[in-house]
């Protein structure tokens, strides 16, 4: 039943291609398929660019190394059959390369900004210098000629049938997995990586993986580039060509599947046909070109399609029993002697807190105290300068966000974080598939139906999101946004939560009933918590110890109570009344 | 005959005669690849012209094969592949049933990959040799015409003793440069220095130092249009247009234009034609020339001209061959000969036994100082 | 004749920092101060030399060029700035794409009025002139004296100017600047058009020496870009030892293994950059 949905481009635009030789003839079917290459190799960029939010501005790279590899061993096929079965390595190897040059930039930093694209720029421009120069094994300027038919293939007959059933393969396939789970997860990816980490998501990976896969796209593309031509030069690694694939992706949408494709078509095959005969025809490209960009960022796929092409599966009739791991006795965390600064400026100066075991603790102080920064150098948002920080006897000063998160600790944000561009139930679901679905989940249906007990729990505490399941996240007033956040922080049962200000914007009616859903839902995952407030009735509502940071130190710690009689700590709020 | 009948049949014949030929059958559609863009843009509008002259020079002696010629055009002056594609287009898309090429050895190459001798292919510029492909006939010069007399009689001169050679980075610039190094050699003179650079390199300044440090007296220059052009205005700005000699085989009236007269002391070029030959046939199609595209044309060179002359060679060949089949025409090549600007053309082994002239510049232009006759092309194609 | 020689190769290598310094000072006004990712800075150097093609075509003397170059890229980079830049200013993506496209629009703009074909600017000053024993064209040599007095001049008015601190003090906090009166957007507007002026005045002074052709803006856009990351956004010391690394490296590598050779190192140097340190060597981050 999904396939129906799913196929939806696929079917229209195998219906296009099984018409188009009978309504025109071969030698135009010869030509479109050359775009439907391009058009591939297009949807591989628009795939990173359209729904992981990151710009591959290089893509030909792969594109011309898929062309030369694929030809040179069809050639070398001809006199040794054997190499034909080196074929699918030949397709599989710009697709590792690309893995291996994602994960090194990734891994430095989560700036997928425009510095990656710049990078993949200049390694498209190391490749195109690389091909001319290396003649023995290019051909050099001449390029890589006289490369063979595909066996079973005849180049300006059968071909276009090889390379239009490609096309609707991965016009299918880039479907299917924008409409299941790890369609959600990329598009988060794009809106809100850091929030996507602090649920144990390791984005990095996640960036690395789909750029292979967008890479690999490019590389069949450039495979059957090779055999439709007959020549590969070194063009085909250039940096002109990898923009045209922008182009075209922008044109055609790039958060569609079949958009690129038809952008490459339509605007590839009518350049190619009217640049000689329209003096002003390119200007015109150009014109349209920064009208998409500045006007329809979806491209013309964008105008016809429904924003949330629908994702939906039926929940699932039983709660789910995974639930990630529970540490025996309760958790401990001990923060000692923890210095960070940044800009120059000292942030926490020799902080030292501990504490062991669930329940809630709330974090006081005057502002510009440490508060936020305390969280921050738990989840690696600042860096550790001195002392340590141990979750458990485990030390985990310095993390990235993403392995502090999956040790077992939540947070929210002091801001609310949550996928704007995504709709409540998206925002639920992704909390709930951290740490519990793997790969195999994420590419099934089924999992967008997961729920566990404590999503029940949640959707009881506020009824708002339940009825509020289809809304997009950004829309929501800030009332409901905080108890999405919170109730994303709490559905990986993660064993320390780390809440920031849960309260902020809320009326004093809405405080009241969060205080109240904070204390039940953490009890029920049984974890501990540290909660940061200003609302002093807010901390005596919720009864635990308090903390009383001031100038980046610990100042006093005990109950309420105690708190509210030490003189240092009166003498730090002198004047201050609540 | 009486005298009205006489009147009569006279009347007859003048109005026949003023009648343009009737045409058999459809048009014949040729595809001319020519460069109009990149290094070699520079030849673009002189081919172009040298096109439309040969069509309209052919179509008023009764077309090639009795139909009449219609010229299709593409741009050459793209990278290979691309240009393969508009190749491509005009051959399978538009029905074109021969192909004349004005255009650098890399597209060739491509576009012979491309038609695998299934469409007669006239390849008309200077190059490197070595084409033997079945249906390809080549009227452009080779190193065994342009170079092996030539670099023999430059030494006999001027006497140079270290030869700097410098080529575009592709196989007419390698292969021309290889074979002069055997010339060179066998005068008794030394290489001190062979380098290669890149289409998209237009700074030649550590290439220029390169060549001062090495003392280099004669410089072969194996570069192509635009590039040839900021190299040789580069070379002299830096004073060494009086130190060294320069030769080049592809320096005609367009390139020497944009080099500039005052920069061309002590520049040779060796060509198989140059604007202001002297011979009858050569003044005539100037003259034809200059008639049909003003006093603004572009100006004519050797490149536009062996565009010309490849037009002839497509009459010939089909002609003697009554058909535009290849195997036929590749049957009675051997042999075949036409009339052209250059005077009589034979053709050997798929390419032509022609005229080599080499001119110095004077503030005049080219100035012819030293012609060999019927040069052999020097191949070794298997007809 | 051993010392004309290092001579000769000092001064190529002072024609190729020099050229470098001038045709990336637009682009470090425009990306380094005010962090626009201007993927048209090329073409406007390209525009410049083609106001010199122009010019010559009209019989006029080539030192018209500049002002033709400065109302064209004038105008155009007011336009821009106002309709295209401004925006997109929070969105550095888009502002890439929306800039490349631009570059593309005038590509083809200037490919279908005056064609692909390649173009030259003469001058009289291209001959050569006696230099301690060694033959220099005289033009370089002017060009190297004012690109050494356009950068002093740069320096001391960044440095020392009433203007310069107003700048400084945009570039370093744009909200504080605004709250003490500082008019920031009428002063990145005007920025911007500088810097495209002073992309386009480059490209005429370069005319006589380059081929020209519609093409030629991605080169000078892309040694522009790294000589920045390298060198490090928003400061003069960024400007100078980009240009001082990346020219250098290049010239030395060229010299020795080939022009492709050169280039390769330079974009080899510029990934490392991009990869492990973005901001570059003297930036004011």
């Amino acid at each position: 039943m999904a396939f129906f949905r799913d196929g939806k481009s696929a079917a229209l635009l195998a219906a296009l291609l099984i018409g188009l030789p009978f309504a025109t003839n071969d030698f135009v079917a010869y030509q479109i398929a050359l775009f439907l290459i391009y058009g591939i190799a297009a949807q591989g960029v628009a795939l990173c660019w359209g729904r992981l939010g990151f710009l591959p501005l290089g893509h030909a790279l792969f594109f011309g190394l898929g062309a030369y590899i694929f030809g040179g061993t069809l050639k070398a096929a001809q006199a040794d059959s054997l190499w034909y079965l080196l074929l699918p390595l030949a397709i599989a190897a710009p697709a590792l390369l690309a893995y291996v040059i994602a994960r090194l930039i990734f891994a430095r930093s989560s700036r997928s900004g425009p510095y990656f694209s710049l990078i993949t720029l200049a390694l498209a421009m190391l490749g195109f210098l690389a091909a001319q120069q290396w003649r023995e094994l290019t051909g050099g300027f001449n390029g890589m000629t006289n490369i063979p038919d595909i066996p079973g293939t005849e180049r300006y007959e059968t071909l276009f049938w090889l390379v239009a059933a490609c096309a609707v393969v991965t016009t299918f396939a880039l479907a299917c997995l924008a409409r299941r789970p790890i369609g959600v997860v990329w598009e988060a990816v794009s809106q809100n990586e850091e929030r996507l980490q602090l649920l144990g998501y390791a984005t990095d990976r996640i960036k690395a993986n789909a750029f292979a896969f967008s890479a690999l796209l490019a590389s069949i593309a450039g495979a059957l580039f090779s055999a439709h031509q007959g020549i590969v030069t070194p063009q085909a690694m250039g940096f002109l060509l990898s923009t045209e694939f922008v182009i075209w992706a922008a044109v055609g949408g790039k958060a569609s599947a079949l958009g690129p494709l038809l952008g490459a078509t339509v605007v590839g095959f009518a350049s190619a046909e009217l640049r000689e005969q329209f003096q002003y025809w390119e200007v015109a490209v150009a014109i349209m070109f920064i009208g998409i960009v500045l006007f329809m960022p979806n491209g013309v796929a964008g105008l016809l399609k429904r924003k949330n092409g629908e994702r939906f599966a039926e929940r699932s009739a039983a709660p789910l029993d995974r639930a990630p791991a529970k540490t025996i006795g309760g958790v401990t965390l001990s923060m000692d002697g923890v210095k960070t600064s940044k800009g120059g400026v000292t942030i926490l100066d020799g902080l030292s807190l501990s504490l062991k075991g669930p329940g809630i603790r709330c974090v006081i102080g005057p502002n510009g105290a440490g508060k936020t920064s305390s969280f921050n150098v738990i989840t690696g948002h600042l860096p550790l300068l001195a002392g340590n920080i141990r979750l458990n006897e485990q030390s985990i000063g310095g993390l990235p966000a993403w392995r502090v998160a999956r040790m077992g600790i939540g947070r929210k944000m002091q801001v609310p974080s949550v996928f704007s561009d995504l709709t409540v139930r998206e925002n639920l679901g992704l909390a709930v598939w951290a740490g519990r679905a793997n790969v195999r989940d994420l590419l099934r249906m089924t999992t967008l139906g997961w729920r566990t007990v404590l999503l029940d729990s949640i959707l009881n505490q506020f009824s708002a999101l339940e009825t509020q399941q289809n809304t997009l996240a950004g829309s929501l007033a800030q009332g409901h946004r905080q108890a999405l956040e919170l109730a994303m922080t709490l559905l990986p049962e993660p064993n320390l939560v780390l809440l920031d200000e849960p309260c902020a914007g809320l009326s004093p009616s809405e405080t009241h009933h969060m205080i109240h859903a904070i204390k039940s839902l953490v009890q029920q995952i049984d974890a501990a918590a540290l909660l940061i407030e200003h609302d002093i009735s807010a901390v005596n509502a919720i009864g635990g110890e308090v903390f009383v940071l001031h100038q980046g130190r610990l100042l006093e710690r005990g109950a309420l109570a105690h708190i509210q009689s030490s003189t240092a700590v009166r003498a730090v709020y002198a004047g201050r009344r609540k | 005959m009486d005298r009205r009948n006489f009147i009569q049949a006279t009347l007859a014949a003048t109005a026949a005669s003023a009648m343009p030929p009737a045409f058999a059958a459809g048009p014949l559609k040729v595809a001319v690849m020519i460069p109009q863009s990149g290094p070699a843009g520079l030849f673009g509008p002189s081919s172009k012209a040298c096109a439309e002259l040969a069509a309209a020079t052919l179509n008023s002696r009764g077309g090639v094969l009795g139909r009449k010629v219609e010229l299709l055009f593409g741009d050459a002056g793209l990278a290979p592949a691309e240009a393969g594609q508009t190749a491509l287009r005009l051959w399978k898309g538009q029905k074109a049933e021969a192909v004349i090429g004005m255009h650098d050895s890399a597209v060739r190459g491509a576009l012979v990959g491309l038609f695998k001798g299934q469409v007669p292919y006239f390849y008309t510029p200077v190059y490197e040799g070595g084409e033997c492909a079945k249906g390809t006939y080549v009227k452009g010069e080779t190193p065994q015409q342009q170079l092996e007399p030539v670099i023999p009689w430059l030494a006999a001169e001027r006497k140079p003793t270290k030869w700097y050679l410098i080529g575009n980075d592709y196989i007419w610039g390698r292969n021309t440069n290889a074979a002069a190094k055997g010339y060179i050699e066998k005068t008794g003179a030394k290489v001190v220095g062979d380098e290669y650079v890149p289409f998209t390199v237009d700074n030649f300044d550590s290439s220029l130092a390169r060549i001062r440090d090495s003392g280099a007296d004669a410089v072969l220059v194996s570069l192509v249009g635009g590039a040839a052009v900021t190299f040789n205005k580069a070379f002299a700005s830096f004073g060494l247009a009086d130190k060294a000699l320069r030769l080049g085989t592809l320096l005609e009236e367009n390139t020497l234009a944009g080099i500039g007269l005052t920069n061309a002391r002590n520049l040779y070029s060796s060509s198989g034609y140059f604007a202001n030959i002297d011979t009858p046939a050569a003044t005539a199609f100037a003259a034809e020339y200059s008639k049909r595209n003003g006093a603004n044309a572009p100006a004519l060179n050797g490149l536009a001209e062996s565009t010309f002359e490849g037009f002839l060679m497509l009459e010939a060949l089909a002609k003697k061959a009554n058909s535009l089949d290849v195997p036929k025409m590749d049957a009675v090549s051997e042999g075949t000969t036409y009339q052209g600007p250059r005077g009589t053309a034979t053709i050997k082994a798929r390419h032509v036994v022609q005229d080599i002239y080499v001119a110095d510049v004077t503030d005049r232009g080219f100035r012819v100082v030293k012609t060999f006759s019927n040069v052999d092309p020097g191949q070794t194609c298997k007809v | 004749m051993h010392d004309a020689s290092v001579l000769l190769h000092g001064l190529n290598l002072a024609y190729a920092l020099a050229t470098l310094a001038l045709t990336t000072l637009g682009l470090a006004i425009i990306f380094g101060l005010l962090g626009v990712m201007n993927m048209a800075h090329g073409e406007f150097v390209m525009l410049g030399a083609y106001s010199a093609v122009a010019v010559q075509q009209w019989g006029l003397p080539l030192i018209a060029a500049a002002p033709l170059a400065m109302a064209v890229c004038g105008v155009l980079g007011y336009v821009v700035e106002r309709w295209l830049i401004r925006p997109l200013y929070a969105r550095p993506f888009d502002t890439l794409l929306a800039t490349w496209a631009l570059a593309m629009l005038l590509r083809k703009l200037v490919e279908a009025v005056f064609g692909r074909e390649y173009r030259n600017v003469e001058s009289s000053l291209a001959a050569p002139m006696s230099v301690f024993g060694s033959q220099y064209p005289i033009y370089r040599l002017a060009l190297i004296a004012l690109a050494i007095v356009v950068m002093t001049g740069l320096y001391f008015w960044y440095r020392k100017s009433a203007a310069g601190l107003r700048v400084r003090a945009m570039t370093a906090n744009p909200v504080l600047a605004q709250a003490l009166g500082i008019n920031t957007q009428k002063l990145a507007s005007q920025a911007f058009v500088i810097g495209v002026v002073l992309a386009g005045l480059s490209g005429v002074l370069l005319a006589p020496l380059i081929r020209i052709e519609p093409g030629i803006g991605v080169d000078y856009l892309l040694d522009a870009f790294f000589v920045l990351v390298v060198g490090g956004l928003g400061t003069i010391g960024g400007l100078f030892g980009g240009v001082g690394i990346i020219g250098g490296l290049q010239a030395l590598i060229s010299s020795v293994a080939g022009q492709t050779s050169g280039y390769a190192v330079v974009l080899m140097l510029s990934i490392l950059f991009l990869w492990l340190k973005p901001d570059g060597l003297f930036s004011r981050r």
